[in-house]
């Protein structure tokens, strides 16, 4: 088969991973050097493909060949998809020649399970070596570990690769045991604490071999199964405790050619997605914790986003004075975000902040009217109730047609 | 009014704008144009020469953010940075701030200056040139066409990216040259630049748009998102540029209902024997060889 071929095949296979992330890795580069390839920290999107999706690394199976039967995936061993490997060569070679091309930043390297998890392991560590050392490669790598292997394997990808991630696949035990029956929840924990060891094993040690710098992520998908928000954000929650994962990624359930009927055929859930994003945004970098989020278990709604939606849900806290509250509350007020917390606090250093001076930052001012007060402006929502609130406040879809068939 | 130009060099403003607020010249009183564009109102006042008795403090912070907003092209380039820096000095720092009129417009230049040098980073695409033009030419060449003056600093970054390898970009205004030591800037872009970057052949781009093609999911088409990210302007240098309208049509045309790429649909399909299991729910591990 030509290398072209495998590319489209093994590119195909690899579009429903979520993740392109090329960011958190340290200060390294080639100028006066051998061989190619700089990393600074800061991710960088070479391109954007029709969905909106951003082009950072050259992400391919190195085969979809796969003994595993997890229903929600195009590669199970069921799965009647044309089947395709790479050599580990061919991937290096692709590699440098769009790296060279200034198109991608480096390199997502993930795998179907053939053999055996060591043998695929040390596949997937064998490009990352490949790379590193006889090509002199200095820009970002980023490898799938697969759950049971030997984590020396894990600890070798470690030592090459920027980031490595183990897909938590789906949200609950449950939804794995009958979804994915070869995967089980105590060995994704495992590999993952196996990753979590060796960063902290090299912490503080600066004459320590690297490992995975860039640290560790995951990706759970959503709509495959019926698990809630509430579950899935909770276990996001413990995930970032536990494993100080650098990013959970939700991938909405996208229909797979030749569906099983365990997983549905519908359109993936977008606007669940996005609003699971931004959820998590608050967890990471608003202080927000998965309990204020949900009084119970459920969804989180999908007309308000999430910050509008603790809000409308805490009225006592509103409105906030802009010229007295502490920037860590400033930053809670819908339609508010840090950029514009940092500006406004800022800016009253310097004098009070008046009404004009949010329509000049980028904030929703619509989002925000109600919930806070400058020194000339009172909002005259904030007596309204949060019912009323909500209905002038939320996303309203552009009108849909119908489907013919209904 | 005094009608000055500074030949869009940032240290020539800034010495102008040393000697003009050391005079107290009210940023009204002045304008910057282009040599060859003279101001409809300007008068030739007799300009004294040497600094005045105006001791003007710009803070340092204050100078880095005027540098790069310097970079931006658009109407009062010049006399915007000099009001802010009247004001600054005159001790009003909201000049600087978002929050501030004048200030947020001076935010905005900054903001557009650094996206625009992070475009650089991303959409440039260098194409080899043959191996047999020999070491006088690089070895790989670009055409880039940015909106502000971003090339000379931003192009620094390629020094760490590429190593040893020789290459430049060329545009329609400046050009960058690395000879696999040092990089040579040339406010005016040679023709023989030019010429080489947009005249160059790319024998070997389909593997790249194979990958691009392929990475694309039709289920989750969302062009407006694209755009955002990727302005339109930009499409006519990017080699996946040209597929991005049939990529976008096949999709509504029927490709959504799923992720997979219509050649591989199409293509025979191979299931794989469900191999031995060991023990109930265990992987299924060293077992049989599925290739």
């Amino acid at each position: 088969m030509q290398l072209i071929e495998k590319l489209s095949i093994l590119a195909d296979a690899a579009k429903y991973d979520a993740s392109c992330a090329s960011s958190g890795a340290p200060k390294r580069s080639s100028e006066g050097k051998a061989g190619l390839g700089s990393t600074d920290g800061m991710g960088i999107c070479h391109s954007y493909t029709p969905d909106g999706r951003c082009v950072s690394l050259l992400k391919v199976l190195l085969t979809n060949f796969c003994l595993y039967d997890c229903q929600y995936c195009v590669n199970r061993r069921s799965s009647d998809v044309p089947r395709a490997r790479f050599s580990p060569e061919e991937v290096v070679t692709l590699t440098l020649d769009f790296y060279r091309r200034n198109c991608v930043s480096g390199l997502f390297l993930s795998s179907g399970i053939i053999r055996s998890s060591d043998y695929t392991m040390e596949q997937l560590v064998r490009v990352a070596k490949l790379l590193r050392e006889e090509h002199d490669f200095r820009g970002y790598i980023h490898l799938k570990t697969i759950p049971d292997a030997d984590p020396a394997l894990i600890a070798e990808a470690g030592r090459y690769a920027d980031r490595l991630s183990v897909n938590i696949e789906l949200p609950t035990e449950a939804s794995l045991q009958t979804l994915a029956p070869e995967k089980t929840i105590v060995s994704i924990k495992q590999a993952m604490q196996t990753i979590y060891t060796g960063e902290q094993t090299v912490l503080n040690e600066p004459r320590a071999p690297r490992f995975a710098p860039a640290g560790q992520s995951t990706q759970l998908i959503v709509g495959a199964d019926d698990t809630d928000d509430s579950t899935i954000l909770h276990g996001a929650e413990a995930l970032y405790g536990n494993f100080k994962l650098r990013r959970v990624y939700y991938s909405a359930f996208s229909p797979i050619p030749n569906s099983p009927k365990s997983v549905p055929l519908a359109a993936p859930p977008l606007m669940r997605e996005h609003r699971l994003y931004q959820a998590d945004f608050l967890l990471r970098s608003y202080g927000f914790s998965a309990n204020e989020l949900f009084k119970g278990p459920g969804h989180l709604a999908l007309d308000i986003d999430p910050k509008l939606a603790w809000a409308l849900e805490h009225r006592e806290v509103f409105p906030l004075d802009l010229n007295r509250a502490e920037p860590t509350l400033i930053a809670r007020i819908p339609g508010i975000g840090l950029r514009t917390t940092q500006r406004l606090v800022d800016l009253r250093r310097e004098r009070k902040i008046r009404f004009e001076d949010l329509a000049r930052m980028r904030c929703v001012l619509a989002k925000a009217k109600p919930f806070f007060i400058t020194s000339d402006y009172h909002p005259q929502q904030a007596e309204s109730n949060s019912v009323l609130l909500r209905e002038q406040l939320r996303d309203r879809p552009a009108p849909q047609q119908m489907g013919l068939w209904g | 009014m005094i009608s000055l130009e500074c030949d869009n060099l940032f240290s020539t403003w800034r010495e102008q704008a040393r000697w003009l607020l050391s005079h107290q010249v009210d940023p009204s009183q002045v304008s910057w144009g282009e040599a060859e564009v003279a101001d409809l109102f300007a008068t030739d006042e007799p300009i004294p020469e040497g600094l005045g008795p105006f001791q003007a403090r710009i803070p340092k912070a204050l100078l880095e953010l005027l540098e790069s907003a310097a970079c931006y092209h658009g109407d009062q380039r010049w006399s915007l940075l000099y009001e802010v820096s009247w004001r600054v000095s005159h001790g009003d720092r909201t000049a600087m701030l978002a929050g501030d009129k004048l200030g947020s417009e001076l935010q905005r230049r900054i903001k557009q200056v650094s996206r625009e040098a992070h475009h650089l980073h991303a959409f440039v695409r260098f194409i080899a040139l043959p191996a047999e033009a020999g070491p006088e030419l690089p070895e790989y060449v670009a055409w880039h066409e940015p909106a502000h003056d971003i090339l000379k600093s931003a192009s620094q970054h390629f020094v760490g990216r590429m190593g040893r390898h020789r290459w430049m970009i060329a545009t329609p205004l400046d050009g960058v040259y690395y000879d696999g030591e040092q990089l040579i800037h040339q406010r005016e872009c040679p023709e023989a630049w030019r010429q080489l970057a947009q005249n160059v052949d790319d024998p070997h781009s389909a593997m790249w748009l194979t990958y691009y093609s392929h990475i694309f999911n039709p289920a989750r088409l969302n062009p407006k998102v694209m755009e955002g990210h990727l302005p339109s302007r930009f499409w006519k240098n990017l080699p996946e540029g040209k597929l991005i309208p049939g990529l976008i049509s096949e999709a509504r045309t029927g490709k959504q209902k799923d992720g997979q790429a219509k050649w591989v649909g199409g293509r025979p399909g191979k299931k794989i024997a469900n191999p031995v299991t060991v023990g109930a729910g265990l992987p299924a591990m060293a077992v049989g060889q599925a290739e």
